[in-house]
């Protein structure tokens, strides 16, 4: 016999620490679109493979729909919408719409997240390099090489910051 | 991994991180047979997404400092069973000395989870697809398996003893993984994915050479990974390469009898493991 506990966790989302109480069982992408409706965190495949539900845990990437809530208890989740405070990743932002990054939009605040990982931690990150720490994520409509074009054109925000 | 259309939620489980392996070890006794241990995860919540293991207790051990280690003896490296893929790669003892774990550990599922998946979760599920176990084999590592009765050290080769049933037993767990080498290891990993899917292996060899030891093992293509030696493979060290490879490659062909699935026939991945052992064999001898 399972018996249920319900936890109260404390997150920190997009800079606003809550408490929220989860089940065990309950998975971090449900918590964060149906407790907290953040919508830029999508859900698709719910087994791993898309990378359309990743969100920065601790400021590394992961896929919250493998990612028990109770897990994060005591950590910090960053989601696009969180991004949106960062003059840097505003820049990024804006350059997925100049490269034209998108068709249905679906994959944008996942590969947003992404990248913005890939380009603090390395903002001279090799072309090859790059699209391999892309590739957890996919895209339907195929615009890869758009999405690989604006975050490169991106780099320079990235490297004036680590410079001052 | 199977095909089926997963479940949104997850079956009703209790979870526990402890921080001391301890306390690890009592709940895995106290719970004997109705817990998992839960270290990276991906498996484990995806098998019990398909709804193909119901745990009643889910026991984290990313809490447990000591099992995130990689530290380097005269004797060996010595790896913790909850180091992230992500962290193999980054790892300086381990790029520097053992290649082929760092090559095999950047093709553990997309970089997104290499954040996640851990060298200890890889290789206990017991799936021939599993990238750790043939790096390890063909290392020669060893396994530091622990239950609250004590410890015991078993070769890598043995964990496996069927699609996905392992030597653990239900209060036991790897904490850690022990190379017996330190340096001069030359090494390499090679993977063939079939385009249709990610990151699941059709055929995947790894090769290692330290002076006049020679080993290849050949994953992916059954229950359990196929090991070779430089004796079983009749390598002969003052021969040509080529003379050599054609040899090698003969003998694995006549001795791997490679499953048929989804993915793959038993005959096309019995060739692919001819041509990338000699590929992996051109690699350790240094080109050619």
């Amino acid at each position: 016999m399972v018996v249920l506990k319900m936890k109260t966790i404390s997150l920190k989302v997009n800079g606003i620490t809550k408490e929220i109480t989860v089940e065990d069982n309950e998975l971090l992408l449900n918590v964060l679109r149906e407790k907290l409706g953040i919508t830029s965190v999508k859900a698709a495949c719910w087994r791993g493979e898309c990378g359309l539900c990743t969100v920065l845990l601790d400021g590394i990437p992961v896929k919250s729909c493998m990612t028990l809530a109770v897990e994060t208890d005591g950590k910090e989740v960053i989601t696009a919408e969180g991004l949106y405070s960062d003059e840097r990743a505003k820049k990024l932002m804006e350059s997925f719409v100049k490269h034209g990054a998108m068709q249905c939009g679906f994959c944008t605040p996942a590969f947003v997240v992404t990248s913005h990982y890939v380009l603090t931690k390395n903002p001279e990150v090799d072309g090859e390099e790059l699209k391999k720490e892309l590739n957890g994520v996919i895209c339907r409509c195929g615009t890869y090489y758009q999405i690989y074009e604006a975050v490169k054109d991106a780099e320079k925000y990235y490297k004036k910051e680590t410079k001052s | 991994m199977s095909f089926t259309t997963p479940y949104f939620t997850l079956p009703k489980f209790t979870y526990f991180k402890p921080k001391k392996l301890e306390d690890a070890l009592s709940l895995l006794r106290q719970y004997k047979g109705k817990a998992k241990v839960m270290a990276g995860g991906i498996m484990l919540v995806n098998l019990m997404k398909e709804r193909q293991i119901f745990p009643e207790y889910v026991i984290d051990i990313k809490g447990i400092d000591e099992l995130k280690k990689i530290s380097k003896t005269e004797n060996g490296i010595k790896i913790g069973s909850a180091v992230t893929a992500i962290e193999l790669q980054n790892s300086l003892i381990v790029r520097d000395n053992l290649p082929a774990l760092a090559k095999a550990a950047s093709y553990m599922g997309d970089r997104t989870l290499q954040h996640t998946v851990t060298i200890g979760g890889n290789i206990s599920v017991g799936m021939p697809s599993t990238d750790g176990l043939p790096a390890l084999m063909s290392m020669d590592s060893l396994l530091r398996i622990k239950s609250q009765d004590g410890e015991r050290t078993i070769p890598a080769s043995e964990l496996v003893i069927g699609l996905g049933r392992t030597s653990l037993k239900d209060d036991e767990m790897i904490t850690e993984i022990i190379v017996p080498y330190s340096s001069g290891l030359k090494g390499t990993y090679l993977k063939l994915i079939n385009a249709s899917e990610v990151a699941i292996a059709t055929v995947a060899v790894s090769a290692l050479l330290k002076e006049r030891k020679l080993s290849v093992v050949i994953g992916a293509i059954a229950p359990r990974p196929y090991y070779f030696d430089h004796k079983s493979l009749q390598w002969k060290w003052e021969a040509s390469l080529s003379e050599n490879l054609k040899n090698a490659s003969e003998i694995i062909g006549s001795n791997v009898k490679p499953m048929s699935d989804a993915v793959a026939s038993s005959e096309y991945r019995k060739e692919v493991s001819k041509v990338l052992a000699v590929r992996a064999l051109k690699e350790v001898f240094g080109g050619a």
